[in-house]
């Protein structure tokens, strides 16, 4: 299968592409594969896949520190209350515990976000929510803790408890925190209008609104969180932890134990999953440092899976309205949009998810009146934060839905209604992102034609059903979340040696997304040297250049870009070398194949080693450095800078689904993902991300939601909180078919969230295709699709939806662009 | 997460196990697969200082399936394995490969799934989940919090053999400080109990096995399960038919429900008016509606329990259908 | 001081005389006592198979097992799966298909289908994702690792017609 990015899980049959087809897939391909690269955009196994398959990969807990303690945390039995007092000297006298602290100790507020400080290591006078850290202990063992626990006697005082963030929306007797906004609990609205909307929306020929509620998903992730400590005698504190984000960490460590970043060391081992559970500085890993100080031991802070659901920082529970007018002829004329959204008791990525909420929903459909209404409320749920198409996913369903209702209404066909509305590629939107490359086209017509669309739309028997739904994210966010001073936002060093290997070192965070394969696969392309010469350093702040973290989608477009730019800084030196060596002026010459050669001439050329040991002659080990910053983006009006990307992905995903309209069980069959990341550096890893996506999107949408009554979290265990089975898994097809990005690495984009957002409301289409309801209530479990079917059959009868009536323009695969 | 300290006994003989019970008595809990008990101990549920391991009594692990015989402690993952079981009992094949995952049937075993733990979300939580409630009756506490009152307990029954059993009519082999009994797997289980003690076991009695009995295997069995995932859930719903018919009438049809109340039921009310009867479209409806009309489920599991009702019926006339086609 | 008992474990072809308190749960004792690591610790209570290793040759959740009660049984963790500078057919297949990811997952799933080819090495995807129906892997979606394991299948039954 080398070479082939159209892959289909299953052993079941090929899907029939009508033969007439031009296929869009083998065409792009065909044009990527014109650029020649030797590695780029092959299927490459990742370069730590051996020795996590053989047990030998490293994550935090593998690690054993000399004479290292335990540290565990003593969690809050109420959801909102003061703190009257916390009596530790009984606990801290119980044999085998090293240490006690409570929130006193390190009191300084800190976040991910610098303008929304306001968490703290462990809890300051006040408990936000069940589960929140009140004290931290340092013991030979976690007996001894929990022993320890039952010796710490906290008075609290409870103060009225904010489960509901419509409760937050209005004035309240007591804020959750001060910084809320006027008298009531909100953390951060938005207003944002562009264009007329109410005037094109009085305009329209049609207007669809519909309202969808959604539960605060978890990332799930099957490593729990896990830091480790150790302050030693020179002053210098080392936190090994389980992050994301180990620069942001390293900041907040810094701000709030009041030590200088140069004596913090901060080093990620591997990382069991992420998906933004650990791209924010956490209390925990604050508290672990805080207990190696105070004891002078390596200290290990493990959770359990149910301190990983308090954590939280998950996918936020929102409740969307959204307003789509439309002319007669299905031009999309006005959104608007209103939201409202559980940030729980922190404010994390707050701001950000509010802006998100709207920014990012009109998505890759042009509009020319734009209003949004964003909300996030604080309560005292487990704090929401950064998951996954951050802010992307919730508010995408329902535009999505909105779109299918709209083409249902009109008697469009759901595929031709978007083909009439797509944004052009090169285009600046109502809002001022600019779109540089752009095949959402392709995508949505290789997703028709590979699914048999034409056959099975609104023609399946009742109780089976396709849809559609496109997707749309950011490539890296434009902002750094730390502006001044001004720094690049990914850098890498590349060192290269007499044992003619290179070592590259950076700070980006792989989290089993595969981007230490993207840093060999680069670095080998440019220098023409097989991918085994390059070995990537450990992500250790003493060695390795900053780079932001794993969010926003940036590793692949920045560290791709940063990592390119080192390797042709690399590269000069060994081609002046080469160019002595063979009397050939540089500029003639060129890597590849494990040599430098003369570029017309592949014969004449010297081994990639000689050149290399001959331009060590004077300065020893090559070392070079490449950066990579966004250009200034987007628009000077307030909040202009949310959304703006170097550059965005995009998707279409057709779904077929099969519904037991007595039960209300839905199966999902088949899902065709045709996504636009530009070109594909690793084929293998982008379906991974795909596939991976569908899974955690699917899961949303069939049966995971953390479930709250009141403020306590009733299911916070991977029992309870159902994530889908290897035997709930759709039958996959991966259709790559984006063309090069301008500025992309190689013309890469992101794929590491934006697969994810198609996919729900992708077999929300096909569910009412198949039985003619809308869910909107998410997960949509078999109890709710009961209800609704139900509901429709009191109503008159359950049938499927009507067949499109308008004659379909059938637009061609090629041309009408 | 650890254990607390107990003391581990490890007996070889029945014997030996129950003396280790009448030693310990009310003190002790005995340990077969642990799929169980020790998720529970780790949350700090219940835990006893004393635990009696079963690995080593030889008796306990006999499998019969050719003579109708399932040991107390004869692996789950045994019963989804043996051909004659499926073959002679598929009903009970099926009940069990519907269990957990592989992995927890690897060690779970007969006599533990017989005897779960009843479950519920005010129940299954840590112990500073529970003290953040300020506990349950079931554990630590004296309110039930899913029905609030203090003298019953509403968790759930979540086994799924014992449905697929009791429509056999097979009986459980007891043994105690005076000797050993049979009781049928339909009275092995208290309506009347507390729910919080909901079998009827004596303190320091032990489950030894099971014993199909003979012309069993010539009943057409079937089991299906109401669940979210098709692997890891316990049952929201477990439907267990047996069914036979002689000359286009019912001979014999029993119906066991699972996973809806605190114990599982043998529905006898509402299916032994139809013996002797043509089981015609019109009667599998009016039977599922009737058994629907009986059961109570209570909302402490992932489905609503209006929903889990009606499901009932949808999966009695399913499970009934298909034992007539044949599929 | 907590009351310990002798246990004797062969874990890997290795024994080991360890002494400890009878309510050590074996994977507790594997990661700490033994630093055999590769067996994850995802979530303690048998609900995602991170954990998985081979009792006698059949996968068992390590940490709903007692370590004394493992006594007397061939233990095979994933760092015994394959003889040192090898790799077993599943674990090459896992490599080259892109089957993992972050890798937590990976040697709980290595583990159960080493043992499930081993019994039925002619499986097809369904009975696969049947078998693995234990494991949560939240990375990867399952499409690689069935395809790797299948393909594994393939090389470790290849005369078979499947």
């Amino acid at each position: 299968m080398a070479g082939t990015s159209s892959r289909k899980s299953g052993s079941a049959g090929t899907p029939t592409p009508s033969s007439t087809e031009t296929d869009l897939v083998k065409e792009a391909e065909a044009t990527r594969a014109s650029a020649g690269y030797h590695l780029i955009g092959k299927r490459t196994p990742l370069i730590d896949a051996a020795l996590k398959v053989t047990g030998r990969a490293e994550y935090t807990d593998d690690i054993k520190r000399p004479g290292m303690l335990v540290g565990r945390l003593l969690k809050s039995v109420h959801p909102h209350a003061r703190i009257r007092s916390i009596d530790v000297e009984e606990a801290r006298r119980h044999p085998g515990v090293a240490a006690v602290l409570t929130g006193d100790r390190y009191p300084t507020p800190f976040g991910v976000l610098p303008m929304t400080h306001d968490e703290t290591a462990l809890a300051v006078g006040r408990v936000r929510f069940l589960g929140e850290h009140v004290a931290a202990v340092a013991a030979v063992d976690e007996e001894t803790c929990e022993r320890a626990f039952e010796l710490i006697h906290v008075e609290y005082e409870p103060l009225p408890v904010y489960d509901d963030p419509k409760v937050s929306r209005e004035p309240v007797p007591v804020k959750i925190h001060d910084r809320a906004l006027r008298d009531t609990n909100l953390q951060k609205e938005v207003f944002q209008h562009f264009g007329d909307v109410p005037k094109a929306l009085e305009g329209a020929s049609q207007k669809v609104k519909l309202s969808g509620k959604y539960l605060g998903v978890s990332h799930g992730f099957t490593e729990p969180h896990c830091t480790i400590a150790e302050h030693t005698p020179d002053g210098r504190l080392t936190v090994w932890s389980a992050t994301q984000v180990p620069h942001y960490l390293h900041r907040s460590l810094s701000e709030v134990l009041g030590m200088p970043m140069h004596r913090i060391r901060v080093v990620k081992p591997e990382v069991g999953g992420g998906f933004g559970g650990k791209s924010d500085p956490f209390p925990h890993e604050i508290a672990c440092a805080a207990l190696a100080i105070e004891t002078g031991r390596p200290v290990k802070v493990l959770f359990d899976r149910e301190d990983v659901f308090y954590l939280n920082h998950g996918r936020h529970p929102t409740q969307n309205d959204v307003t789509v007018g439309v002319d007669a002829d299905g031009k999309f004329l006005a959104m608007d949009i209103d939201a409202l959204i559980d940030g729980g008791a922190w404010s994390s990525f707050g701001v950000v998810t509010t802006y998100y909420n709207g920014v990012l929903a009109m998505g890759p459909y042009r509009f020319d009146n734009f209003r949004y209404h964003g909300a996030r409320a604080y309560t005292n749920h487990p704090p929401s934060g950064a998951m996954r198409a951050h802010g992307g996913t919730n508010m995408r369903y329902t535009v999505e839905s909105v779109v299918d209702e709209i083409a249902a209404r009109m008697s469009f066909d759901p595929i031709e209604l978007r083909l009439q509305n797509f944004l052009p590629p090169n285009f600046k939107t109502i809002n001022e992102f600019r779109i540089t490359s752009n095949s959402v086209r392709q995508c949505i017509l290789a997703a028709r034609d590979r699914s048999g669309w034409e056959e099975k739309y609104r023609k399946l028997p009742y109780g089976r059903g396709i849809g559609v739904a496109c997707g749309f994210y950011i490539s890296g966010s434009n902002s750094p979340i730390h502006f001044t001073p001004v720094f690049p936002q990914c850098t890498v060093h590349l060192k290269a040696d007499m044992d003619a290997g290179v070592t590259i070192h950076c700070g980006a965070a792989d989290i089993g997304q595969g981007s230490k394969t993207v840093l060999a696969q680069v670095v080998a392309e440019v220098l023409g040297i097989r991918m085994d010469r390059c070995r990537v350093a450990a992500v250790d702040s003493d060695t390795a250049p900053v780079d932001l973290g794993s969010y926003s989608s940036r590793v692949t477009f920045m560290m791709g870009n940063a990592a390119k730019a080192a390797a042709e800084n690399l590269k000069v030196p060994l081609l002046q070398a080469a160019s002595e060596l063979l009397e050939v002026p540089p500029d003639r010459l060129e890597a590849s194949e494990e040599r430098i050669h003369v570029k017309e001439r592949p014969s004449q050329g010297v081994p990639f080693h000689e050149a290399l040991h001959k331009a060590m002659e004077t300065k020893g080990a090559l070392v070079a450095s490449g950066a990579y910053s966004t250009k200034p983006l987007g628009g000077t009006f307030k909040g202009a800078k949310a959304g703006t990307a170097p550059a965005y992905s995009f998707s279409a995903y057709v779904a077929q689904v099969d519904v037991d309209p007595e039960t209300g069980f839905v199966h999902v069959e088949n899902v065709w993902a045709a996504f636009d990341c530009g070109r594909p550096l690793n084929p293998l890893a982008v379906e991974g991300q795909i596939e991976g996506s569908i899974h955690m999107g699917l899961g949303q949408l069939l049966s995971e939601g953390l479930s709250y009554r009141g403020a306590r979290l009733m299911n916070p265990s991977l029992l309870d909180y159902k994530i889908l089975t290897p035997m709930q898994m759709p039958k996959v097809e991966c259709l790559l078919v984006g063309e090069d990005d301008p500025e992309g690495p190689f013309g890469a984009k992101e794929a590491g969230e934006g697969p994810l957002v198609a996919a729900l409301p992708a077999v929300g289409n096909a569910i009412y295709d198949a039985i003619g309801v809308r869910l909107m209530d998410l997960p949509i479990t078999p109890d709710k699709v009961l209800r609704a079917l139900e509901e429709q059959r009191k109503k008159g009868g359950a049938v499927k939806p009507p067949a499109p009536t308008r004659p379909s323009k059938r637009t061609p695969t090629h041309g009408g662009r | 997460m650890h254990l607390d300290a107990f003391d581990l006994h490890q007996p070889t003989s029945v014997e030996e196990a129950l003396a280790l019970a009448q030693r310990h008595a009310g003190k002790f809990d005995f340990l077969a697969g642990g799929t169980d008990l020790l998720p529970n101990y780790k949350m700090h549920l219940n835990v006893r200082p004393h635990l009696i391991s079963l690995d080593h009594v030889a008796e306990l692990r006999a499998f019969r399936p050719e003579a109708g015989w399932l040991g107390a402690t004869v692996r789950l993952r045994n019963l989804e394995g043996s051909s004659t079981l499926r073959r002679r009992y598929p009903g009970i094949a099926e009940a069990a490969e519907e269990i957990a995952t592989p992995l927890v049937r690897a060690s779970g075993t007969v006599g533990g799934n017989l005897l779960v733990e009843t479950r519920c979300f005010f129940f299954n939580q840590s112990y500073p989940w529970r003290q953040a409630l300020g506990f349950c009756l079931k554990a630590d506490g004296d309110q039930c919090h899913v029905v609030p009152q203090k003298t019953r307990c509403y968790a759930t029954f979540s086994g799924d053999l014992a449905p697929a059993l009791m429509v056999l009519d097979a009986h459980a082999e007891i043994a105690g400080p005076g000797g050993r009994r049979r009781v049928a797997v339909a009275d092995l289980y208290d309506p009347k109990g507390d729910g919080v003690r909901r079998t009827k076991l004596g303190p320091g009695e032990l489950l030894v096995g099971v014993q199909i009995p003979p012309g069993a295997e010539h009943l057409k069995a079937k089991y299906s399960k109401l669940r979210v995932r098709p692997s890891f859930d316990f049952p929201e719903l477990g439907v267990a038919v047996a069914l036979e018919e002689k000359g286009g009438k019912v001979a014999r049809l029993e119906i066991a429900l699972g996973g809806l109340e605190t114990y599982p039921r043998l529905m006898r009310a509402q299916t032994s008016p139809l013996v002797g009867e043509r089981l015609t479209e019109e009667r599998v409806k009016a039977l599922s509606e009737d058994l629907v009309k009986a059961v109570r489920p209570v909302h402490n599991t992932f489905l609503a329990p209006d929903y889990r009702r009606k499901m009932t019926g949808v999966y009695v006339r399913r499970a009934i259908g298909a034992l007539r086609s044949g599929s | 001081m907590p009351k310990k008992v002798p246990v004797r474990l062969r874990v890997n072809g290795e024994e080991h005389e360890l002494h400890l308190p009878p309510q050590r749960i074996l994977l507790d004792v594997l990661r700490e006592e033994l630093n055999l690591t590769g067996t994850k610790r995802g979530c303690d209570l048998g609900t995602c198979g991170c954990c998985t290793i081979l009792v006698d040759g059949e996968p068992r959740l390590s940490c709903l097992m007692l370590a004394k009660l493992a006594e007397g049984h061939q233990l095979t963790t994933v760092e015994g799966i394959s003889p040192a500078g090898a790799l077993h057919p599943v674990q090459k297949a896992f490599i080259d298909l892109g089957a993992t990811q972050c890798g937590f997952c990976t040697p709980g799933f290595i583990v159960t289908a080493v043992a499930f080819l081993r019994d039925h090495p002619g499986a097809t995807r369904d009975e696969i994702s049947r078998a693995l129906s234990g494991n949560l892997c939240r990375c990867t979606g399952y499409v690689k690792i069935l395809d790797a394991v299948e393909a594994a299948a393939r090389t470790l039954a290849p005369a078979q017609e499947r």
